[in-house]
């Protein structure tokens, strides 16, 4: 169809994006160039420079600082795993981490007056259902731009946030609440779970060649399939193996891999996630197919929403403690937007993936914790993820289909 | 009144007597159209009628109301007056939905595909087959059963014979225009519809894309679908439509066998109407 002899640099991006599997590529790059940055780089830089260095100390990619760093990610993807289906209707959230507070906040609140953790748990997520179908109604119903009224979110929920902590800070010592980040899932039963999921994907895989096959449509190529769970199963063992080398998988984590696997199997699988995309890709030919626009734009808004919420409860987990400055007053929303879109999901709709968001997040958390960890200040952590976050952006800008938005 | 009378006139004996009465064979067949915008006349009593099998072009100069017509037809504005015959039996079209169910299909100008889906997602937008055995899940969150859209759409493409599209699985984005009209039109035929409207489909189209998208259009004649193509382009329009409604002014001033008339007649009864009609009528 495109003659390859004359394709440019930007050409091959945009092919290589737009290739199911070749969207995840720039995100783990840049996850292995900072990665290889921050835990060969520097340390055997320092080894050679300094004459009284003993032995090469590689501490960023010791299984401790891993298991760290997955942990301090964790809020950041939920986060950002929730802002993806969003982006991908073209519209933005920058209420998110206010949510996220409100509900953290609110949280706290109800498990000091006695209810117990699940049940706060429950109503928390429904009041940041409420609160994002609320937003998405107004954008959707009203016609108010996504931009403005979750704006006003941000502003408004900060204050409301402030409203129901007066003291900006309350601990949390819920069992149930602090068990979601301090349960380890034991050593081996994280490798089952691991080969489990190695094992359904091949299944899946064959099963799938096999039905194209009868059905006498083209297949996958071998080295795309094959390619594909080799890399999926690499990052998965390597992953437990890292954490169980310093605890074990935390239960948070699980959640988070469980919360996002949903998401993704909704977005690209059902008749829902669907029209997400095609809302995203091209809202009138949504509309002229007999799609309901504003329903699947509430209801979008509404799953940012429940992960606000999830997100506030695993903060407020792992932190013990719920603060104003941890959710609505920090960098959180910001760290959240960058992760989606470093993730690769465009900012003009109808591309991206919820997988994405969770890689983008990493990239995030590894550059914060790197800079820390080589003892940079605040102020270059911040030029940074700036940095990296306009390179995210171009590269999305770049391999953009031509013809788009430009 | 007078210029149903003329447009009846005209519809029924063009200025050579139609050798085959197309009238009874008509698929679908509406008359005395009439519609309003505010105190705009923009349909004063138009008739039109296409059969299975034909390719009937629609032209006139800008304004004469071509578009409103076509919008009337699939139920996008609802006519102030007139009667829509599907097959000979009255029907009743009240909006998009109707038109939908009675198999009256539009490809509009801009397409409205999905670039960022691939050719199998855009055929079944609005419509993905689910897997069975998913009942207890609400419809909309059930697995797509994808391998069967695959097939639906390797169907439809094939059937079009559009060749030069290797896979149901590229993505919009990167086709031709040309093949994006295919895709279309395909949309628009596998709904089911049994008339297909076009709206310019090669206004923005290269020679070769053009050539592509006729030989669509005639593949759409040989399975039996009744085509209302709507073009300014008298070169595509003579190479395949087999009749030729002109509209002028909200009405019609003819309708031609295409074998029996010339681009410059068609010119001159778009642009100043038949003298001859308009004389006879007053």
């Amino acid at each position: 169809m495109q003659d390859s002899a004359f394709l440019g640099m930007s050409d091959r991006l945009r092919i290589l994006r737009q290739s199911r599997f070749g969207a995840f590529a720039p995100v783990l790059f840049a996850l292995a160039a900072i990665w290889g940055y921050f835990g060969l780089a520097l340390p055997l830089w320092d080894y050679l420079t300094t004459p009284e260095a003993q032995n090469l100390r590689l501490i960023f990619l010791s299984p401790r600082n891993i298991y760290n760093l997955f942990m301090q990610s964790a809020v950041i993807a939920t986060l950002a795993v929730g802002i993806t289906v969003v982006l991908l209707l073209g519209d933005i959230d920058l209420s998110a981490a206010a949510t996220a507070g409100v509900c953290a906040a609110l949280l706290g609140v109800l498990v000091l007056a006695g209810l117990p953790g699940w049940a706060a748990c429950v109503i928390v997520i429904a009041v940041g259902a409420v609160m994002g179908a609320a937003q998405g109604m107004l954008i959707a119903y009203v016609g108010i731009p996504s931009f403005v009224v979750t704006l006003a979110g941000l502003l408004g929920f900060q204050g409301l946030m402030q409203k129901i902590l007066p003291t900006g800070n309350l601990n949390i010592d819920d069992p149930f609440l602090r068990g979601i980040s301090r349960i380890l899932v034991p050593d081996m039963l994280g490798l089952a779970i691991a080969a489990l999921i190695v094992a359904g994907m091949i299944a899946l895989s064959l099963r799938r060649q096999h039905r194209r096959r009868e059905a006498g449509l083209e297949q996958d190529s071998p080295i795309a399939v094959w390619g594909q769970i080799a890399m999926v199963a690499t990052l998965l063992f390597g992953a437990v193996l890292t954490l169980n080398a310093y605890r074990s998988v935390p239960l948070l984590i699980l959640l988070l891999v469980a919360i996002t696997a949903a998401l993704g199997w909704v977005t690209t699988s059902t008749p829902f996630g669907r029209s997400i995309f095609a809302v995203g890709g091209n809202a009138e030919s949504a509309r002229r197919v007999g799609m309901n626009v504003r329903r699947i734009r509430v209801a979008a808004f509404a799953i940012v929403g429940i992960m606000a919420a999830v997100g506030g409860i695993f903060g407020a987990s792992r932190y013990g403690s719920v603060s104003y400055t941890a959710f609505a007053g920090g960098s959180l929303l910001l760290e959240s937007i960058g992760a989606a879109v470093i993730g690769g999901t465009s900012l003009f709709g109808g591309r991206g993936s919820v997988w994405n968001a969770i890689l983008g997040a990493l990239v995030i958390g590894s550059l914060g914790n790197g800079l820390d960890l080589s003892g940079a200040s605040a102020a270059d952590k911040l030029m940074f993820s700036g940095a990296i976050l306009l390179l995210a952006v171009a590269l999305d800008a770049v391999s953009r289909p031509a013809g788009q938005g430009r | 009144m007078m210029t149903a009378s003329t447009t009846t006139a005209g519809h029924q004996a063009p200025p050579t007597a139609p050798p085959t009465g197309a009238g009874d064979r008509a698929h679908l067949r509406v008359s005395g159209i009439h519609k309003h915008f505010g105190g705009v006349h923009a349909l004063r009593g138009v008739d039109f009628e296409v059969a299975r099998g034909e390719v009937m072009a629609l032209v006139g100069d800008n304004g004469a109301g071509k578009s409103t017509l076509m919008k009337v037809l699939a139920g996008a504005h609802v006519a102030d007056a007139g009667t829509f015959h599907l097959d000979g039996q009255q029907v009743h079209v009240g909006g998009p939905k109707d038109a939908a169910a009675l198999g009256i299909q539009i490809v509009y100008q801009d397409l409205a595909l999905c670039e960022n889906l691939d050719v199998a997602a855009n055929l079944s937008l609005g419509a993905e087959p689910v897997r069975p055995g998913f009942g207890f899940l609400p419809r909309l969150l059930r697995p797509i059963d994808d391998l069967r859209m695959e097939v639906k759409a390797k169907r439809a493409i094939d059937q079009l014979q559009v060749r030069t599209l290797k896979s149901v699985r590229a993505q919009v984005g990167g086709l031709s225009g040309g093949q994006r009209q295919a895709i279309a039109i395909a949309r628009a035929v596998g709904a089911d519809s049994s008339v297909v409207m076009l709206d310019e489909p090669t206004a923005a189209l290269g020679v070769a894309q053009t050539r592509q998208v006729l030989n669509v259009v005639k593949r759409l004649r040989e399975t039996g679908h009744a085509v209302i193509y709507i073009s300014h382009n008298m070169r595509d329009i003579f190479e395949v439509s087999d009749r030729i409604c002109v509209l002028r002014h909200g009405a019609n001033v003819a309708t031609w066998r295409t074998q029996d008339t010339t681009p410059d007649e068609i010119v001159v009864a778009m642009t100043r109407g038949l003298e001859k009609e308009v004389g006879r009528a007053g």
